[in-house]
Formats: C-alpha cells, sequence, structure tokens
C-alpha cells in the first residue's frame, strides 16, 4: 500500500470518527434548545424574545443532524471507492507485471485488454474519488455554516437572557452549552476538511 | 514458475510449481490446468504472491479468454487468494468452489466471475467434451473440500491429501516412496483432523482407476506409488493435536 493510499484510508477514517462526536453534540443541541423551551415558557414574558431562538435552536440541531447523516452515507461511499481504487490500483500493477514475464508466451498479448481495462477502472476510481471528496467538501462546509449561526444565536440568546429575571443564569447556561457545541462542531468540521482537502487537488 | 505435462491425450494436465522467485515466507503450492480444445480449467489456482507468474505461466498454453474456469478445493488463501485478480482478469469464468464456503470466499473478491457451489456431494465439471469429476473429500482437511477425478487421463487432483512441505527444488514426481514419507507424515497427521473422513475417503478413492495423484504442495504419485500412498494413509493416525 503507498503513502497516498494509506493517508485515503486515514483520512476517510478520520472523517467518520469526527463526524459521530459531531452528532453526538448535535443532538445535545437539540436537548439543550428543548431545555431552553421549558425555561423559556415558564419565564412567560420575562422570556419573550428567547422563546423563537429556542425553536431556531431546534430546527438548526435537526438540519444539522440530517446534514451529518448524509455526511456520514457520503464517507461510507468514499471508503468504498477508497478500498475499490486500492484493489483496482493493486490488479494493474499485477496485471503489469504479468506482461512483463509472459513476453515470450504464445498467449502474451491475450493480457493486453485486461491489463487497458484495469488502467481504466483505475483512473476512473481516482476521478470518482475526487468527485466524491468535493461533494463531501461542500457537505462540510455546509455544516460549518450551521455551525457559525448557532454561534450568532447563542451570542443574541445571551442578551435575551439578560432580560429573564430570575430566569437569567438558567437560560444563560443554554446560550452558553450551545455556544460550547456549535464550537466544538466547527473545530470538529474543520479536522474533517483538512484530512479531505489533501485530496481535492491531489 | 516451472510447468510440466502430466497427461497428454484429447486434453492436456499441466502442473506449474516450484516457482524460484516466490518469497520464502510463503509456503511452495502445485497449480494445475486441464486445456482442453477451447477451454481451460484452473485447480487450486493458488495464492495472491502467486498470481503474476501463474498467469504468465498460463499465458504459455491459453489465451486469457479461453480461461473459463477456476475449481477451488477448499477455502485456504494459499489455494485461491488471488481470486480478486483473477475475477478482474477473466471476462467470463466461473468459480467452482464448495457450497459452505461460498459466503467466506466471497471476502477474497469475486464479483464477475460465476460462483458456482458445489454441493456437499460433488458433481461434474463440463470442459468442451470432457467430464470431471468432483469426489467429496471432507474434512481432508477442511469441512467442505473436494477433489477432481479425470477418468480419461486418470488422475485424481487430490488437494492437502498426499502433500509434504518440502525444501525449494524438489522434485515434480516421488521416486523412493519409503522416504518421500516421512516428509508427509506430520503434515497429514496435524491438518487432517478425521480418522473417520479418511477412511471414508481411502475407500471412496481406491474404487477410481487412477494413474496419477496429484497434490497441491509437494511430489506427484505415479503408478505404484498411488496404491503405496493410500495404504500408508489408510494406517496412519490422524487428528494428533487434540
Amino acid at each position: 500500500m503507498n503513502n497516498q493510499t494509506k493517508a485515503q484510508f486515514i483520512a476517510v477514517a478520520s472523517i467518520t470518527s469526527e463526524l459521530s462526536a459531531v452528532m453526538v453534540i448535535a443532538k445535545e443541541i437539540s436537548l439543550a434548545a428543548a431545555n431552553a423551551k421549558a425555561i423559556a415558557f415558564r419565564a412567560g414574558d420575562k422570556a419573550k424574545g428567547f422563546q423563537p431562538i429556542t425553536d431556531f435552536i431546534n430546527e438548526l440541531a435537526k438540519e444539522t443532524i440530517e446534514r451529518v447523516d448524509t455526511i456520514n452515507k457520503l464517507a461510507i461511499l468514499l471508503y468504498q471507492v477508497t478500498v475499490t481504487e486500492f484493489r483496482k490500483t493493486l490488479s494493474f500493477h499485477r496485471f503489469e507485471l504479468v506482461v512483463k514475464m509472459s513476453g515470450s508466451a504464445v498467449y502474451a498479448d491475450s493480457m493486453l485488454g485486461p491489463l487497458e481495462e484495469a488502467k481504466n477502472e483505475m483512473m476512473d476510481c481516482r476521478r470518482q474519488f475526487k468527485r466524491d471528496v468535493a461533494l463531501l467538501l461542500a457537505q462540510l462546509e455546509a455544516v460549518m455554516h450551521h455551525a457559525r449561526a448557532a454561534r450568532v444565536i447563542a451570542a443574541n440568546s445571551r442578551i435575551e437572557a439578560s432580560q429573564a429575571g430570575e430566569y437569567l443564569q438558567s437560560l444563560q447556561t443554554v446560550a452558553e452549552s450551545v455556544d460550547n457545541a456549535a464550537h466544538t462542531i466547527h473545530d470538529n468540521v474543520q479536522r474533517c476538511r483538512m484530512a479531505l482537502s489533501l485530496f481535492r487537488n491531489s | 514458475m516451472k510447468s510440466t505435462k502430466i497427461y497428454e491425450g484429447s486434453h492436456q494436465w499441466i502442473m506449474f510449481g516450484r516457482d524460484e522467485n516466490k518469497p520464502n515466507y510463503i509456503v511452495d503450492s502445485n497449480q494445475y490446468i486441464v486445456r482442453t480444445q477451447k477451454r481451460c480449467l484452473l485447480l487450486d489456482p493458488g495464492g495472491f504472491e502467486l498470481f503474476a507468474p501463474m498467469m504468465a505461466a498460463v499465458l504459455h498454453h491459453a489465451p486469457v479468454e479461453q480461461i473459463t474456469d477456476l475449481f477451488a478445493s477448499h477455502q485456504d488463501p494459499d489455494v485461491i487468494s488471488s481470486l480478486s485478480l483473477w475475477d478482474q482478469a477473466l471476462t467470463n469464468a466461473k468459480l467452482h468452489a464448495p457450497e459452505i464456503w461460498e459466503g467466506f470466499l466471497r471476502h477474497y473478491g469475486c464479483e464477475s466471475i460465476e460462483y458456482v457451489p458445489i454441493p456437499d456431494n460433488g458433481g461434474t465439471i463440463k470442459l468442451d467434451s470432457l467430464e470431471l469429476q468432483i469426489i467429496p473429500a471432507h474434512y481432508l482437511h477442511s469441512s467442505g473440500n473436494f477433489h477432481i477425478y479425470d477418468p480419461q487421463a486418470k488422475i485424481l487432483m487430490s488437494g492437502d491429501v498426499g502433500a509434504a512441505l518440502e525444501a525449494p527444488g524438489a522434485p515434480m514426481f516421488v521416486d523412493k516412496f519409503d522416504a518421500h514419507t516421512e516428509k508427509m507424515r506430520y503434515f497429514h497427521q496435524r491438518w487432517m483432523p478425521s480418522n473417520q473422513a479418511k477412511r471414508a475417503w481411502i475407500e471412496r478413492v481406491r474404487n477410481l482407476d487412477i494413474d496419477i495423484l496429484a497434490p497441491q504442495h509437494g511430489r506427484i504419485f505415479k503408478g505404484d506409488d498411488v496404491k503405496r500412498f493410500l495404504d500408508w494413509f489408510d494406517a496412519l493416525q490422524v487428528g494428533i493435536a487434540v
């Protein structure tokens, strides 16, 4: 296995790991939104500005979960493409060896067709890998966009929380947890993008 | 990879092995082909490392498109771990292999080759007008195991039965039977698990008219050495590791 292939396998595996962490955090945001909604309901008029924010947080968490789910499926496809590419590359090199070793054989030429076919399939896999990487990067960018939006919402939540009287502490905690979660998601997704961007133009 | 023609009639049997370029860390194995007018069957085509020398050697006898059939006596890597490469090289081929190993063998990669599952009681493989018999040899050593008998050539390809693990460059044929038994003893006692299975196989095989017994490792038995081997194996206690 050459270094490029090893790096591909490692990148795909690390994406899957990062994304599973993102999924857990997105679910935590969803829970924080439900919690915030209950507090805002109890706070009544004092947290009037906070109520629509909780819906927005919840919506954002849901969208993030759906998108991460899609990205996970894409990552599995990318893994399969990586395995296929590895196999096709290996076959191509073995077929090259056959052609080299069978120089004087009566039927040596009959191997040229499979060699050409293996080369084409290997190149197809490489192109497919690049296409899938581009697709995955676009999806990851969308999740980062969500994470940035969540941080803005967290900032607004803090402002609204400051007007919620005795509920200030609880709502600020909610805002804090949304902010932390969004921050972590941003970092994890950023690591995924960095792992993949190596292959965008390779 | 050396090749030796072991039968020539209306069809041919060719044995391949003793590859000088084989890495030392893998066991030496014998591969066989049965070549008819328009088709070619590979018997226990070998491990992944052997694919290139094996294919290059076969191309002296048949073009790629006429390699139409593969046979795997059982699931071991030295028998068939090259499957994914044959799968990509051959455009129209079948793999005849034990039914119980299908889901396992497919782990090697088998997408374009058609898997023809061999039921426990065996069957036949037709190559042009030649009909080969698939002889059950379960538990010798694998739980799903078959050998190939050619009634025209009177050859029994016997997989691991009759095998010997020898130094590189060993002769192709057994010349001194008694001395050769020492090279087979431990292999058969340790790899073959069942005396009952051994007796059933010997009983079945004694009914076949065999001139050549061709194992997957070591030397080939010819003429009277075939009967000598069956007698020796009959008397041997196997399954010694328990």
